[in-house]
């Protein structure tokens, strides 16, 4: 009889757990949904532009975005010149095929703007596969009524091996 | 093995019937399909007719560069707008009595004009939404959650509202409005806004926040002096304005976040955010204020007495695209 009652005593204590569990100690907030400020539209925008030109391999638009003394740096590594990220993009055996931006923020400093967003890309390298979340920050220097971007610091984010294609942006979480 | 074979034979002759009955109705209706909008009822001699079903779910219209998403829509009509004016709403700038007054005739003013109408082309299943706001309530918070917020401040914020005079009301929007000495993280260097829901006093409350765009002009503010500025060079007002106007469309089509938005994400509004389409300038002659005419101002709508210049928001008809009027 008490072999009997025992999994209807395993079963309610689960219920339990599962209503317990169910019980928010705090209210569960849904992501939100930004009305994004002027500039984050703006470097949205730019920083689109320059992923795809370097998806139509578009040297002559990318130079055209960039400073002259434009650099990438990265952790443990020396600073990539921008000449050299130039042709490590624009080579053949680097295709990016798809690309997302999220969590951008901007700190407008007037002629100079710092731009801090998260990278989703789906990318072929030497023929293996380079997907993953990348942390950008951008420095952005004024040019007259455009922008260029003057230096880069980007750090790839560790665990996140895929992207989801259709990402909604929630803007803070 | 025996009761195998009464499973066996329960199992066909349950087949049987179903398959007959399938049959029979096929047969039935075999002369024409209902269509959307029709339903079928026998005549009581084995024949059947279609008639007009008015209990027929509306069809929800798609096609137009933004998608459906199965969750509702506010239907409400007027859906209520609740405002709940937090930090110092009595000091310099546009964090004045000017402003609050300003805002909530503008609320007031908003709802059936052929602006707020092009909301109305977005429904649900059961419905579309009505282009009808109205002014539910408005209250002061002058700081129960200091003035560096997140979150979490803002979810206590509206939360105290409700025994502060504004009723916990699933159909309305509510609005923190935040003055000008605020903080909230991400305000000014993500966004200007931002709108979502909540289970609050167990109820899905659907609300947003709107920082003073005095903040920060050069990221939130159309202007430095709007077409409703009392002074030069003071155009919060009419900024938050924009960012509210944004927020509560996107709060009517979007509430639960699972309704109306596309491939990449963007609700309607901010398919057109910052994008205002035609303008005009003012002057001496329309309804801005003489720091607006003076400063030559730019406005796009005119209604309730005044000139506004509020962002384009995404008409979910002929085709889509960024308008200032619907029809």
């Amino acid at each position: 009889m008490l072999a009997r009652c025992i999994p209807c005593l395993l079963g309610g204590v689960i219920l339990t757990w599962t209503v317990a569990a169910q019980e928010p100690v705090v209210p569960t907030l849904t992501p939100t949904i930004i009305t994004a400020t002027k500039q984050v539209t703006l470097f949205t925008g730019l920083e689109k532009q320059i992923l795809q030109a370097v998806q139509k391999k578009d040297k002559a638009g990318l130079e055209a975005m960039l400073t002259e003394d434009f650099e990438i740096a990265m952790p443990h590594a020396d600073a990539v010149a921008g000449e050299d990220w130039l042709d490590s993009v624009l080579a053949k055996d680097f295709t990016l095929r798809t690309f997302v931006i999220s969590q951008m923020s901007v700190v407008d400093l007037g002629d100079y703007a710092v731009v801090k967003y998260e990278r989703g890309q789906q990318a072929t390298l030497k023929g293996k596969a380079y997907d993953g979340e990348f942390f950008v920050v951008d420095l952005w220097k004024k040019s007259g009524d455009s922008w260029k971007l003057a230096n880069r610091y980007v750090a790839k984010i560790p665990g996140v091996a895929n992207i989801k294609a259709k990402a909604r942006p929630t803007g803070k979480e | 093995m025996c009761t195998f074979r009464k499973v066996s034979l329960a199992l066909t002759m349950v087949f049987v019937i179903v398959a007959s009955s399938a049959l029979m109705a096929q047969s039935i209706l075999n002369h024409r399909e209902a269509q959307r909008g029709e339903k079928v009822v026998p005549n009581g001699d084995g024949s059947v007719s279609l008639v007009p079903d008015n209990d027929a779910k509306p069809a929800v219209v798609t096609g137009n560069g933004i998608n459906y998403n199965g969750g509702p829509v506010l239907q409400g009509n007027p859906v209520p707008i609740y405002l709940i004016w937090y930090g110092n709403w009595n000091a310099s700038g546009s964090n004045t009595a000017a402003t609050v007054s300003l805002v909530e005739h503008y609320v007031n003013s908003l709802g059936n004009t052929p602006y707020e109408k092009i909301n109305s082309t977005y429904g649900d299943t059961t419905g579309n939404v009505s282009g009808n706001v109205t002014l539910g309530g408005a209250i002061f918070d002058t700081g129960s959650q200091g003035t560096r917020l997140n979150n979490n401040r803002l979810s206590a914020i509206v939360t105290r509202s409700f025994s502060n005079g504004l009723p916990t009301d699933p159909n309305g929007v509510y609005f923190v409005l935040t003055s000008s000495n605020v903080s909230e993280r991400g305000f000014c260097s993500s966004f200007c806004g931002f709108h979502t829901r909540q289970t609050l006093n167990g109820t899905d409350i659907k609300w947003a926040f709107v920082g003073n765009p005095d903040r920060c002009p050069s990221g939130c503010e159309i202007q430095t002096t709007g077409p409703n500025s009392p002074a030069t060079g003071v155009g919060g007002a009419d900024g938050l304005i924009n960012v509210l106007t944004h927020e509560q469309e996107e709060a009517i089509s979007d509430p639960d976040l699972n309704a109306w938005f596309d491939n990449s994400g963007q609700e309607n509004a901010d398919k057109c955010n910052f994008n205002f389409g035609t303008t005009s300038t003012c002057n001496g002659s329309n309804g801005c204020t003489p720091a607006g005419a003076s400063a030559g101002a730019k406005f796009n709508q005119t209604f309730g007495g005044n000139d506004w210049m509020i962002q384009q928001n995404w008409e979910n008809a002929n085709g889509g695209g960024c308008v200032q009027h619907f029809p």
